[in-house]
């Protein structure tokens, strides 16, 4: 076999950083070439955080006891979630757009990389986004993130995890299903939302939903959330258990993506996209 | 030096059977061209080679390695272009080119793109985005990209089916020089009968999913007492009147 000289060896880490850089690059490049979708990025969570900044405006208005802390860092932290997980579906979902997909398929990138790639380019614009959310919710509200003390980092990573298990699951959605299944990437993370407890300690679900919310990560960083927002401690042990969920869920997704991936090439899918 | 040999390929889909104990091989540096009417099982040939469609049964070996398990050193050293797919329409042009010279690991991709730039004429269309340009305009940057890791073999399906006759022919002037100075394998399908004469070394003629005749131009004219390669082709496709036509 004679040996390559233009590019790097196919199994080495140089050539794997490259590959990943490529996909990373090629979001970055559609984002930036597309206005609509950078203003996007803030669009949704602004709106988000204006109407229910504005609940808690008019629920102060009416002497309603609660804790305004809690609906504004409940928006932010679930723009997390959902943003990590559709910044993921809709990476894959622009080659099938773009007629694209057979590229990126037919080229050395592997599954891992793949994902890794679209899994850097979400931190990215998740962490873009709740920045700019930050400040808003700051100068609006005076909501600090600062406010979630040290749990800060240890809430977002968990629910970006999160979310992205669920755009992995969106996009095996639409491998197993066809393109009509778009409509699951976009949806799913809305299952979670009355689960997870976002807005309201999970103690008001029925007994059956509570059970299945404890095995939602999500669930463990909005009660966390709360407890450190009223005054008290982050409490570890529940987000190492989250962790450990998060982690699996994760690993899971991993494997669905894959056997989706090779169920579509058995079955002749990844050419009938798009038509 | 043999750098494919598919042995026995076979692909059902549900009740069709698209493509039934197909062999070739593809030598360094051959030009092969894969004929036959609409849904002869063509493209879905193309696909098994190129690791998107998964042979029921059947073996793969590019350069040597079994391309079921060496997917990714296989891939690397091949590429793909067809009229049925398209590059990221709102990249320009130079980003894409950057983006697939990453995506095929090369090591100086900046470099690359300029070299490809170059040889393909890109450099006007360098800052447009890819949704702005012709069939033609897109097809050089298709091949752009499909040169953009060296391949030793490049599978290309239909390559010309959208230009009109003045660009078809500069492509395929440009196919030929790249095979012909870089020593670059390449297995082409077209229902252009002319552009498969002038290119081809060997033709493989498909029918029902089945090669049913093979050799270079001039031999297949000779066997089938045919005046050109479409009356070959004429003659293989109504051979089988059985074969469903579309
Ligand atoms: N993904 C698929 N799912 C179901 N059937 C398929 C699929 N791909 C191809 N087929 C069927 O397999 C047969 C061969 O199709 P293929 O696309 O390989 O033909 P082709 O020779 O490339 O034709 P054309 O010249 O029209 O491009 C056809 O009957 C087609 O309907
Ligand atoms: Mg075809």
């Amino acid at each position: 076999m004679t040996p390559l000289t233009v590019t790097h060896s196919p199994l080495g880490l140089p050539a794997r950083v490259t590959r990943i850089g490529g996909v990373v690059r090629r979001d970055f490049a559609a984002l930036r070439r597309s206005p609509i979708r950078m203003f996007e990025i803030v669009f949704w969570p602004t709106i988000e955080l204006l109407v229910w900044g504005f609940v808690t405006v008019f629920l102060q208005s009416q002497q309603v006891p609660f804790v305004v802390a809690f609906l504004i860092g409940a928006v932010l932290l679930w723009q997390v979630l959902q943003k990590a997980s559709n910044e993921i579906s809709i990476a894959f979902l622009e080659d099938i757009w773009s007629r694209n997909l057979l590229n990126v398929q037919v080229s050395p990138l592997s599954t891992v990389e793949y994902v890794i790639g679209l899994i850097l380019f979400s931190f990215g614009k998740v962490v873009f986004a709740i920045a700019v959310m930050a400040g808003l919710a700051l100068a609006f509200y005076g909501f600090g993130v600062t406010s979630f003390g040290a749990g800060l980092v240890p809430f977002m990573a968990l629910l970006l995890v999160m979310g992205w298990s669920l755009g992995l699951v969106g996009i095996s959605a639409v491998l197993r299903f066809g393109e009509n299944a778009q409509v699951i990437a976009w949806s799913l993370v809305f299952v979670v939302q009355p689960l997870a407890g976002i807005f309201y300690p999970v103690d008001v679900l029925p007994e059956p939903l509570q059970a299945v919310a404890a095995f939602l990560p999500a669930t463990h960083v909005f009660t966390g959330m709360r407890t450190v927002l009223d005054g008290g401690a982050v409490p570890w042990g529940e987000l190492a258990w989250a962790a450990v969920l998060a982690a699996g869920y994760l690993a899971a997704t991993l494997g669905v993506f894959a056997w989706t991936l090779r169920y579509a090439r058995s079955h002749g899918k990844l050419s009938r996209f798009g038509e | 030096m043999t750098i494919l040999e598919a042995t026995a390929l076979a692909k059902r889909f549900g009740a069709v059977t698209a493509v039934h104990e197909v062999s070739l091989d593809v030598g360094a540096g051959e030009i092969i061209g894969l004929l036959g009417p609409n849904g002869a099982g063509k493209s879905t040939t193309l696909h098994m080679l190129l690791g998107l469609i998964t042979p029921d049964s059947g073996s793969i070996r590019m350069f040597g390695l079994d391309l079921e398990r060496h997917r990714i050193e296989v891939l690397s050293r091949i590429n793909f272009a067809a009229s049925y797919v398209d590059l990221p329409g709102v990249l320009q042009v130079r980003e894409v080119l950057d983006v697939f010279a990453r995506l095929y690991g090369v090591r100086d991709p900046k470099a690359r793109v300029g070299e490809l730039v170059e040889l393909l004429d890109l450099g006007p269309l360098r800052k447009r985005k890819v949704m702005e340009l012709s069939s033609g305009q897109r097809t050089r940057v298709q091949l752009a990209k499909a040169l953009v890791n060296e391949p030793s073999l490049l599978i290309l399906d239909e390559p010309t089916a959208n230009l009109d006759p003045d660009a078809g022919d500069r492509i395929r002037s440009l196919l030929v020089r790249v095979a012909r100075e870089n020593g670059r394998a390449m297995l082409i399908t077209s229902h252009n009968m002319q552009e498969v004469e002038r290119m081809c070394d060997r033709i493989h003629f498909m029918s029902a999913g089945r090669i049913v005749a093979s050799g270079s131009a001039a031999e297949l004219t000779d066997v089938y007492s045919a005046d050109s390669l479409e009356e070959v082709f004429l003659k293989v496709a109504r051979a089988r009147p059985e074969v469903a036509r579309p």
